[in-house]
């Protein structure tokens, strides 16, 4: 645990920007739970919430970035201060993404309960599963400074990316043996394209929080994609 | 007047290192070695080994009384008009002790050249400021002095604000240009280092902004070494930075690795403001 910065003005402004994203984060968490609920109970209602509590979370990341901005201005932070402000601004922007994307996923869901149910849906629940479970790593790791845990959200990035591939061939096939489904078909293979691109960004979160502990630079660092 | 060493120092000397000593990446230039520094009974530094580049920016950085001044006055053995100071270990300049019987110290003195946190212009006008090194070395020819004059404000971004007022008092100057005044009179020798110890803590940004921007013009020209308690100084200023603490170098490297990720605990928590 680092000791207190001298000047409490700039120890409350860290502390500041920081429980800005964390709320921004806890609201976002939230959020993507709520878009399950809203999914498979198919419960309309739970969409609609989504949608809606999407603006508060857009309000979080304009308070985000002024908050980090209200620190480098004033304060000039260094070193492990200047990576954790850096961090945590870009945090925020992938955390509202995460949020549009469970928007997204609402959106989609309303259009799909609309409609009979498709007994594939159960196919999307470990897609899921493993997305909302990289986004609460991917915060955990910034709130504790977890390096380990945020290295691993790479390579189950990947596994994501293998899931949604071999789904979205799923769906495929069943759509040519079921041209009335189609419509909710494409709505699955758009809501696992929604989780896929969710967990890219736990995966980015993770980085970050990477360089705000150590320094490390680890974008761009697997292997190459075929 | 320069300094300079007939036979330069090997590299390999240069590779010897202590436990707290860390090399900067560029050959050294001016050298210290196992320096410890006393003030009577009192130990200022502590077995510093320090390699400063040439034609760079080294800012030395840290809290009040940790030796970073004391060190700097060593350079040029200013520390000497002190009584009571004594000094183990060694300085070398081009590989050779700035300590040596043979060295005279009014030469190393022209030779490393220094300016202070507060500008001290002689009460004459701002020719004679420049040329009063000259003089007392017995430079009479008129050209020579001109020329020193208008090369040394020029080279100290001061010409064009007092070149139609060289015979006035250099008191008339304000705090920034007199400050810049100094580094011209500093210049003035040639020297191959210039000291600057917290050049700009009394001056305004604009006047501050002026004496960085002629730092980053003057490392073409001379080794420059700044110490400085504005980290921001340091770091748009410097190449690389020496941290001091209690008298010992806790950490030397490139400025941007300092003031991104140190590799020293006691360095991140003295720039980020979490002791000092």
């Amino acid at each position: 645990m680092n000791p207190t910065h001298i000047l409490t003005s700039f120890e409350e402004a860290l502390r500041q920007l920081r429980n800005d994203a964390l709320m921004m984060a806890s609201l976002t968490e939230r959020n993507l739970e709520n878009a399950r609920k809203g999914l498979f109970e198919r419960d309309e209602d739970w969409c609609n919430t989504v949608i809606a509590d999407d603006e508060e979370i857009d309000t979080l990341e304009v308070q985000v970035d002024r908050d980090g901005i209200n620190v480098m201005l004033r304060f000039h932070p260094m070193a492990s201060d200047m990576r954790n402000v850096i961090s945590t601004m870009k945090m925020s922007v992938n955390l509202e993404r995460i949020a549009d994307q469970a928007v997204n996923i609402a959106r989609r869901s309303r259009k799909l309960i609309a409609r009979p149910e498709v007994t594939e849906i159960a196919l999307l629940q470990p897609i899921f599963t493993v997305a909302e479970t990289m986004v609460k790593d991917s915060i955990r790791s910034y709130a504790n400074g977890d390096v380990e845990l945020a290295r691993g959200l790479k390579e189950r990035d990947r596994e994501l990316d293998d899931m949604n591939r071999s789904f979205a061939e799923k769906m495929t096939n069943h759509m040519s043996a079921c041209v009335e489904l189609i419509p909710s078909y494409m709505d699955l293979i758009f809501m696992a394209r929604f989780l896929e691109r969710i967990g890219d960004q736990a995966k980015n979160i993770g980085e970050d929080s990477i360089y705000a502990v150590s320094a490390e630079d680890t974008r761009h660092t697997g292997p190459a994609v075929d | 007047m320069t300094f300079t060493m007939e036979q330069p120092q090997t590299t390999s000397e240069s590779e010897k290192s202590g436990p707290t000593q860390q090399t900067s990446p560029r050959a050294d230039f001016l050298k210290v070695t196992n320096f410890n520094f006393y003030y009577g009974k009192k130990q200022a530094l502590f077995d510093v080994n320090i390699e400063i580049p040439a034609r760079q920016v080294t800012a030395f950085i840290g809290p009040s009384g940790c030796g970073k001044s004391t060190l700097l006055r060593n350079f040029n053995r200013m520390n000497e008009l002190i009584n009571g100071v004594r000094h183990e270990g060694d300085i070398l300049l081009n590989g050779r002790s700035i300590y040596d019987k043979k060295i005279e110290v009014i030469a190393l003195r022209r030779s490393i050249g220094m300016v202070f946190q507060k500008s001290n212009p002689f009460p004459k006008s701002i020719y004679e400021n420049i040329v009063y090194s000259l003089r007392i070395s017995g430079v009479r020819n008129k050209a020579t002095l001109d020329e020193t004059v208008e090369r040394s404000l020029r080279g100290a971004a001061l010409w064009e604000e007092a070149k139609d007022r060289l015979h006035e008092s250099a008191l008339g100057l304000s705090g920034g240009q007199m400050q810049r005044l100094c580094i011209a009179r500093a210049i003035a020798n040639q020297p191959e280092i210039l000291l600057m110890d917290e050049p700009c803590s009394a001056l305004d940004p604009i006047a501050t902004a002026k004496v960085e921007d002629l730092i980053h013009e003057l490392k073409r020209q001379f080794t420059i070494i700044i110490v400085t308690h504005n980290m921001q100084q340091a770091t748009r200023c410097s190449d690389q930075t020496a941290f001091f603490y209690l008298g010992k170098l806790i950490e030397f490297d490139a400025t941007q690795q300092i003031f991104s990720n140190p590799g020293e605990k006691q360095t991140e928590d003295y720039i980020t403001g979490r002791f000092g």
